[in-house]
């Protein structure tokens, strides 16, 4: 018996000569919150298209509630889709925004009863009073909200969402994060959420599907993603680790910084030796390091609120960075232009390679 | 760019290519007012009057000259025009609403439509006349024969209008609308319609104003009841008076009055536009 | 569920439902009815019927008529005449509206005064032109009072003169819209960092301006060409029956039931067209342009 909401079946979609999603399976269970991740023509949105819809797949099949939805238009799916740019009803008001799908669908209600629901979901967005103004009327956080009002007020079990807080400026972004949670917890649908914004996928994910050029490269919760990345690029795409080339062999890697012993490394197509962020320790240049060591200079810190970022440049021109938790003490202070020997402890790192030991 | 002397050289010029588009109009004007019933189409002005604007619509003594044979003409006409302008509208908003997908054959397809206003309209009259009346052995009427051969005519100007609106719609609001259960027809009566009205004004426009002065098509394929065009072009074969140039100036006023109700409707559903434009601004 | 249609399929047969209708009247409309001017070209014509027994006899009485011939080439005269005419003068008055002037109320005001002629009825415009340009017309009353001239100009009218000052006023509007539209559409950035660059107004015209507003003097060069050498209304009210396009025989030769020779004349008339129309596309792609 299948208990998944949705499941993707070897998915691939061409546009011409580009592979838009190659061979993509995933499956998401009932009352979740999924985030696609991934850079921008990664297929994150084309797979999104896929599931509501508006693209047809070349090959695979896509699953809904059990039944095969693959050749399903999408306005027999009962999926809801909320938009990056909100596509909201130009021409129509706050509440028949939210009411339309009601009004103009199959859903048979008087209405009587169209307007009670529509207004009990402008309430539940927090939109109460708003509902007789044009969607040109009101704020971007407020269309975001109407946009998601009209969505969820056909109660579908799966709501995709693309992009939905990147028109939003900074402040109300971060607010209407954790806004989407609460809201999606109390109805209890699936969600899906895609971003090309780490922090948002692992905020806001129960579980991250990590996307590159059409392939589905992990999947897992935050902290798998977060505390062991899959490959190299999704080290990368997480933008928390410094990624040092060089060669895995005979147990040790050997790069930049030396030769350092590795306890057990990750089977890739290349040997990467990646270093979180917040991993990085620097010593004055005269200092004896235990440990790995690479001399870099100091180019500029960024405060960040609860952190401190510090760039080093290294003698060949590679950017590293340096995380500092303020909730671990004060910060360090470098001086401009003063080299400094960036270490860190090597059992601490990620190691990725062709030989790999597990 | 040069602008001490080439624009303001350039600024007289375009003054003198309006003098030379207005010329004929403004001498048609004067000449309406000719004194009447002996003044004829030409200069000196005998002495100002309203006898011809009078005579159009038999308010004069009978004379001489009998008056324009526009009455019916006029009504045929518009008719036409209007049968014209739903038809074509309705066509040109469906095959640009095709074109928004890509399929096979689009191009000649394309040059298909595009052909009806590149073919002469002498060609498609003769044409439609020598299908009717000598391969068919049908009678060609203004209702019938003329009305294919207009929409022939305006269908790919309201295509091409349309074409150019839909390239620049942003279909995600009719996407939201499928996501939302609605179908895909009544997604385009309740969403795409009211946002592409404008466009639809101005293919109605078109269609409308090409239908009403189409003179070469008409002349081949309708039957024995003229439009108003055939029927000025009748009185070029008898001597021409000035009631032909006040009927001008009405018509043109006319237009205008039809103009500014079309700029109305237009100004309204402008409004929704800039509703749209502001959607998209933040996208 | 693979017995299910797959949406492309729905989609393409909701694309050929759009598309059916819109064919299927251009098809009968359009392209039969020009075919059917080709299939009478062959028939049979006697002084008061016609037949459809093939024959080449209204072929080579067109060739053999120097009247028949001689509109042939009269109407490719006045169409470069008048195509010319159009350009030189349409093309400053686009210059002007589509790059010169930088407010953007302001070009639309000109470019709908450069419609509003279009809402007096075509014939009436051609007509218009008697009073314009006879012997007592207002421009030689105008030269007269000016002293410009001591006798009145005769030619003005009824002559192929007067056809080719008509038709360029009627139809040089269909020049200025396109151009203008191309025109509108050039960078300002470019000009400007041609003129830093050193640049006269002369060099900047012929390396950029000019043939970025190419596609737009194609589409007016359409324009026009098609209206021109299916004119007859114009030719046939200015010229005093002067002037013989292949239009005025087409009409002429249908006014006296010999729709064999109106054909003839509707075939040359078509493959004129064709290459004319054919020529412009190869310089630029209508479709793309759009």
């Amino acid at each position: 018996m299948d208990t998944s909401v949705f499941r993707l079946d070897g998915v691939t979609k061409r546009y011409g000569d580009l592979v838009a999603l190659d061979n993509a399976s995933l499956e998401a269970g009932a009352n979740e919150y999924i985030s696609f991740l991934g850079p921008s023509g990664s297929g994150k949105t084309t797979l999104l298209r896929v599931i509501a819809g508006f693209e047809a797949p070349e090959a695979g099949r896509v699953f809904f509630n059990g039944r095969d939805i693959t050749n399903l238009p999408a306005h027999e799916r009962g999926i809801g889709f909320v938009f990056q740019n909100f596509a909201l009803f130009p021409h129509l008001t706050v509440i028949q925004n939210v009411g339309f799908g009601l009004t103009h669908g199959k859903s048979g209600l008087s209405a009587a009863e169209i307007e009670r629901r529509s207004l009990e979901m402008i309430e539940l967005v927090g939109l109460s009073g708003m509902e007789g103004r044009g969607v040109d009327q009101i704020s971007g956080g407020q269309r975001q909200r109407v946009a998601l009002a009209r969505t969820l007020t056909m109660h579908p079990k799966l709501v995709l969402l693309d992009e939905p807080l990147g028109a939003l400026d900074a402040n109300l972004r971060s607010r209407m994060r954790t806004e989407l949670r609460a809201i999606r917890e109390r109805l209890g649908v699936t969600f899906v959420h895609v971003t090309g914004s780490e922090n948002e996928a692992l905020a806001m994910g129960d579980r991250v599907v990590v996307l590159d050029r059409g392939r589905i490269i992990q999947t897992g919760t935050p902290g798998e993603v977060y505390d062991s990345p899959a490959s190299p690029d999704v080290a990368h795409f997480l933008n928390r680790f410094n990624l040092f080339d060089g060669n895995l062999s005979g147990g040790r890697f050997n790069g930049v910084f030396g030769s350092v012993p590795v306890p057990r490394s990750v089977r890739s197509d290349r040997d990467v030796y990646a270093v979180r962020y917040d991993r990085m320790r620097a010593l004055p240049v005269s200092a004896d390091a235990a440990g790995p060591a690479i001399k870099a200079r100091f180019v500029a810190s960024e405060y960040l609120g609860s952190s401190m970022m510090n760039f080093f440049e290294a003698e060949d021109g590679h950017v590293i960075e340096m995380e500092h938790h303020l909730s671990l003490g004060t910060p360090q202070t470098f001086e401009a232009r003063q080299d400094y020997l960036l270490t860190w402890n090597p059992e601490q790192a990620i190691v990725f390679g062709r030989e790999a030991s597990r | 760019m040069e602008s001490r002397i080439l624009k303001p050289a350039l600024g007289l010029y375009v003054a003198l290519f309006v003098l030379f588009l207005y010329g004929p109009f403004v001498v048609l004007t004067i000449i309406s007012f000719q004194q009447g019933p002996e003044g004829g189409p030409q200069f000196p002005i005998i002495e100002w009057s309203t006898y011809w604007y009078r005579h159009i619509f038999g308010l004069t003594p009978p004379s001489r000259i009998a008056p324009l044979p526009f009455g019916e003409a006029l009504l045929r006409s518009l008719v036409l025009a209007f049968m014209t302008m739903v038809v074509s509208t309705v066509l040109g908003v469906m095959s640009a609403q095709a074109f928004r997908r890509k399929f096979k054959g689009s191009g000649v397809v394309f040059y298909l439509i595009v052909l009806g206003m590149m073919v002469p309209g002498v060609l498609t009259g003769l044409g439609t006349s020598l299908l009717a009346n000598n391969v068919i052995g049908i009678e060609r009427h203004w209702y019938t024969t003329a009305f294919a051969t207009h929409v022939a005519y305006t269908f790919p100007f309201a295509f091409l209008v349309m074409l150019a609106i839909l390239n620049r719609f942003d279909a995600s609001v009719e996407e939201a609308s499928w996501s939302l259960g609605v179908d895909p027809w009544t997604t385009f009566r309740k969403v795409t319609f009211p946002l592409i009205f404008p466009g639809v004004l101005s293919a109605m426009l078109f269609a409308f104003t090409l239908s009403l002065d189409e003179f070469p098509r008409t002349l081949f394929a309708s039957g024995r009841d003229q439009t108003l065009p055939l029927a000025i072009y009748g009185t070029f074969s008898v001597e021409i008076h000035p009631n032909i140039f006040a009927f001008g100036v009405l018509t043109t006023l006319f237009s205008f009055a039809l103009l500014s109700v079309y700029g109305l409707l237009m100004a309204m559903s402008v409004r929704r536009a800039r509703k749209m434009a502001m959607q998209e601004d933040i996208a | 569920m693979s017995s299910q249609i797959s949406i492309q399929k729905r989609q393409s047969k909701t694309t050929r439902w759009l598309l059916a209708p819109g064919i299927i009247w251009m098809s009968l409309f359009l392209v039969v009815p020009i075919l059917m001017i080709v299939y009478v070209s062959f028939w049979t014509q006697t002084t008061f019927n016609i037949s459809p027994d093939p024959t080449l006899a209204s072929w080579k009485q067109f060739f053999s008529s120097d009247t028949y011939t001689g509109s042939l080439w009269t109407t490719v005269r006045i169409w470069l005449i008048v195509l010319a005419c159009t350009f030189v003068v349409g093309y400053p008055t686009a210059l002007f509206v589509g790059l010169f002037v930088k407010s953007k109320t302001l070009s639309t005001v000109l470019l709908v005064i450069c419609v509003i002629p279009f809402w007096t009825s075509f014939l009436i415009r051609v007509l218009a032109w008697r009073p314009m340009l006879g012997k007592e017309g207002a421009i030689n009353i105008v030269l007269l009072k000016l002293g410009i001239i001591q006798q009145p100009i005769e030619v003005l009218l009824f002559t192929e003169l007067s056809v080719i000052i008509g038709m360029t006023q009627i139809y040089c509007v269909f020049m200025v819209g396109p151009i203008a539209f191309m025109l509108s559409r050039i960078d300002r950035n470019i000009i400007e960092a041609a003129r830093d660059l050193g640049a006269g107004f002369g060099r900047i015209f012929w390396k950029i301006i000019f043939p970025l507003s190419l596609p737009g003097v194609v589409v007016g060069a359409i324009f026009v060409s098609v209206m021109v050498l299916g004119e007859f209304a114009t030719s046939g009210a200015l010229s005093g029956r002067k002037v013989n396009l292949l239009g005025n025989i087409i009409v002429t030769q249908v006014g006296s039931l010999k729709w064999a020779m109106a054909s003839v004349v509707g075939v040359i008339l078509t493959v004129v067209m064709g290459i004319v129309i054919a020529g412009f596309l190869r310089i630029v792609d209508l479709k793309r342009e759009l």
